[in-house]
């Protein structure tokens, strides 16, 4: 190519674009109002927005995933903590995060009342905003979003004696190893059922005309599904064959009878969250 | 150097390395506030220091490409500055602006939209400055009467630099529209009109050092800037994807942004073949390195390191996660901080009068190394602590807080690297400021004007 041509490569080239790229920018401008919910944006909205960019929150915050990294994501907040907490929150963020434990901490941002409820309207707005669905799963501030899995917290310690928390922290234990069969979780089936609802699931099964175990309540029918696997077949071909639970039936003999209590303790806990 | 009025690039390029020091300082110090715990949390807080640090490489960057414009266009027209007092006055104007900006930031005088933070006076300043620059170089290339396409392209950079300024000076109530026109500005620089200004000034540099023929040169500069403005005006539309704007940006913006790449690749080989072909060896290696070097770490950090986190299946996971600033650091590093330096270790001997063959020497050397070596390894930290981040955080669904505590020996890694860059920065300004970059006192006998340029 000579010199020319590539000069027309390159005024061709960038005019084409130049022209794509307008008039997708008309285009966009015709659906802003729709994708945005424009006639949603009230003075306190605006007034919200103002805040947010006079206390330089995004260069420590994402929102709608743009900013600094410093600080989590805010684009969904709203829906994740109530305007009460966000409230109390943003009046003083030392009595909810401590640098000690959290490792970061948002300094005081010194806002008003009504300031503080216009920036809350602002990021109630962002949250509705049509964005193709992102974030695709929801960014905790802190947790973990698959109970049970306990992915973030260190090797469990009860927090108290009492018996519930006592099992809980058993089960997180191994042995007995409860969480690498159980999630805790509604829908997440590892090697053997979720627990999500075992306290409410006992109670009702223990009557259902499909029993035909020992158990008269829930905490018997717990008890007895640790210790007596076999007595009762979730359905699944993956849980039992020939009539016999593929869970380990040695779980009398591992544990103390407390032990056992305590674990029934906890996932009598384990109700419908819903 | 050929004309005296050349000379006003050097105190361009000594505020250019002073505002560069200390933004690597602000740098380490946000970095150590990765790290955490914060003494200074009360004091000065993240969101200031990194502010500080991001507004300072946007302005020295700029400083430096003031200088070398006005070390280039006199040379490429064959003219003096039209006027090298209305560039001085532009220098004192831009710096009390910098210093007013990062006073302000320290004290929370800011307007919080990130990278065009600059309260709004400021930013009228930096228009005004803008016009008495593009002035000074429309003016020397109109009496002058004649130009190059390298200086063409370079003068076109900074015109359309200056109109890209303009939308940041508008408010939008729409959040979504407010961001939709910030990166006409953020994104349509650094991905479009700067690499312009990259092109024209690694073509200047190839030009001069390797002795290639500047038909052969001129005519891949074409094709290099189209491919730019083909692949970067749509791209800007990999910053559109989760903001709230119709669907379509992401199959279109996804597929121009990933020709993105191909700038850079394109830079690389002209910087290969045009060292390649040339018997040329110039005594000025340090220069040569700076030069390579822009060609080829820019074709890493901007062009395969964006291209990792630019396609929008990929992007919905790692979108405002630290991969981001693995990219950032690596893309400004080798695009724009090295092409900078690049240019300045070109124009010193000729600056203060010095023989180009002895800028040789284990300082300069050291200091690129060095610099190149540390910001690999800032690039990596920042890659291993966005990667582990995206699957720990977006894809597990464990807090944020617990992901960052996870991540913490990546920023560890981050200060190292940090620290091992900041060293090569230290020997760089000292080479400058104490060391060969003084100019030495002009031989009566012998008038600067009859000096050439290699």
């Amino acid at each position: 190519m000579t010199k020319r041509g590539t000069r027309r490569f390159f005024l061709g080239g960038t005019l084409a674009c130049t022209v794509l790229f307008v008039g997708m920018t008309i285009d966009s401008h015709r659906q802003f109002g729709r994708l945005t919910h424009a006639d949603q944006i009230t003075p306190a909205v605006i007034q919200g927005k103002h805040v947010w960019h006079r206390k330089d929150c995004i260069n420590c915050h994402t929102l709608l995933g743009e900013g600094a990294y410093y600080a989590p994501d805010l684009t969904k907040i709203t829906e994740h903590r109530g305007t009460a907490y966000l409230q109390a929150f943003l009046k003083d963020p030392s009595k909810f995060y401590t640098e000690a434990r959290d490792r970061r901490l948002m300094p005081n941002p010194k806002l008003t009342d009504a300031e503080i409820d216009e920036v809350i309207a602002f990021l109630g707005w962002v949250s509705k905003i049509d964005n193709q669905g992102w974030p695709p799963r929801p960014i905790l501030v802190s947790g973990a979003a698959i109970p049970g899995t306990n992915v973030g917290a260190p090797a469990p310690h009860a927090a108290s004696n009492e018996p519930s928390e006592q099992g809980e922290a058993l089960f997180r234990t191994s042995p007995p190893g409860c969480f690498s069969c159980h999630s805790v979780s509604p829908g997440v089936n590892l090697a053997g059922p979720s627990l999500a609802d075992i306290g409410e699931r006992a109670g009702t099964r223990v009557k259902s005309p499909d029993y035909h175990g020992q158990a008269t309540d829930a905490a018997g029918y717990i008890r007895e599904s640790i210790l007596h696997p076999s007595a009762y077949l979730v359905p699944g071909a993956t849980y039992s064959a020939g009539g016999r639970s593929f869970m380990p039936d040695n779980f009398g003999t591992l544990l103390k009878a407390e032990q056992v209590d305590q674990l029934v303790a906890y996932l009598r806990t384990l109700q419908n969250s819903q | 150097m050929r004309y005296r009025s050349q000379a006003v690039a050097y105190p361009y390029f000594a505020v250019a390395l002073l505002l560069f020091g200390l933004q690597v300082a602000f740098g380490l110090l946000a970095a150590a506030k990765y790290l955490g715990p914060d003494p200074l949390l009360n004091v000065l807080p993240f969101d200031r220091v990194k502010e500080i640090h991001t507004n300072l490489l946007i302005v020295w960057v700029l400083t430096g490409f003031m200088g070398a414009s006005y070390y280039l266009v006199p040379e490429e027209s064959g003219a003096e500055l039209w006027s090298p007092k209305l560039a001085y006055i532009a220098l004192v104007v831009w710096v009390l602006m910098g210093l007013t900006a990062v006073i302000g930031y320290a004290f929370g005088w800011t307007e919080g939209n990130k990278l065009l933070e600059q309260p709004f006076p400021l930013k009228l300043v930096i228009v005004a400055v803008m016009l008495m620059f593009l002035a000074n170089l429309l003016l020397t290339i109109r009496r002058a009467g004649r130009w190059t396409t390298t200086e063409a392209v370079l003068v076109a950079g900074l015109i359309f630099t200056a109109l890209l300024y303009l939308p940041a000076l508008l408010t939008f109530d729409n959040y979504t529209v407010s961001i939709f026109y910030r990166w006409w500005t953020v994104h349509l620089w650094v991905e479009g009109v700067w690499e312009m200004i990259q092109g024209a000034l690694l073509a200047y540099l190839l030009i001069r050092l390797s002795g290639v023929d500047r038909e052969v040169l001129e005519k891949w500069l074409y094709v290099i800037v189209g491919l730019t403005f083909i692949s970067g005006i749509i791209g800007t539309a990999h910053h559109y994807y989760w903001v709230g704007v119709p669907q379509y940006w992401l199959p279109i913006g996804g597929f121009f942004s990933a020709l993105e790449p191909l700038v850079f690749l394109g830079m690389a080989m002209y910087a290969y073949y045009a060292m390649r072909r040339s018997g040329l060896r110039h005594p000025n290696q340090l220069a040569i390195h700076w030069t390579i070097g822009s060609a080829v770490f820019s074709a890493l950090g901007a062009g395969l390191l964006g291209l990792a986190h630019t396609w929008p299946a990929v992007n919905r996971w790692t979108h405002g996660t630290l991969i981001t600033p693995m990219h950032g650091h690596a893309a400004f590093f080798g695009a724009y901080v090295m092409i900078v330096l690049a240019m300045i270790t070109y124009a010193l001997p000729g600056l203060t009068g010095r023989d180009e063959t002895r800028l040789e020497g284990p300082v300069g050397i050291w200091a690129f190394w060095l610099m190149v070596g540390g910001m690999f390894g800032m690039t990596m930290a920042f890659a291993t602590a966005g990667i582990a981040q995206t699957y720990l955080e977006r894809i597990i669904g464990l807090g944020f807080l617990e992901t960052q505590h996870k991540i913490q020996v990546h920023f560890l890694m981050l200060l190292a690297t940090g620290l091992l860059f900041a060293l090569g920065v230290a020997l760089f300004l000292w080479d400058f400021f104490l060391g060969r970059g003084r100019p030495l006192p002009v031989p009566a006998t012998e008038p600067r004007l009859a000096e050439t340029a290699t």
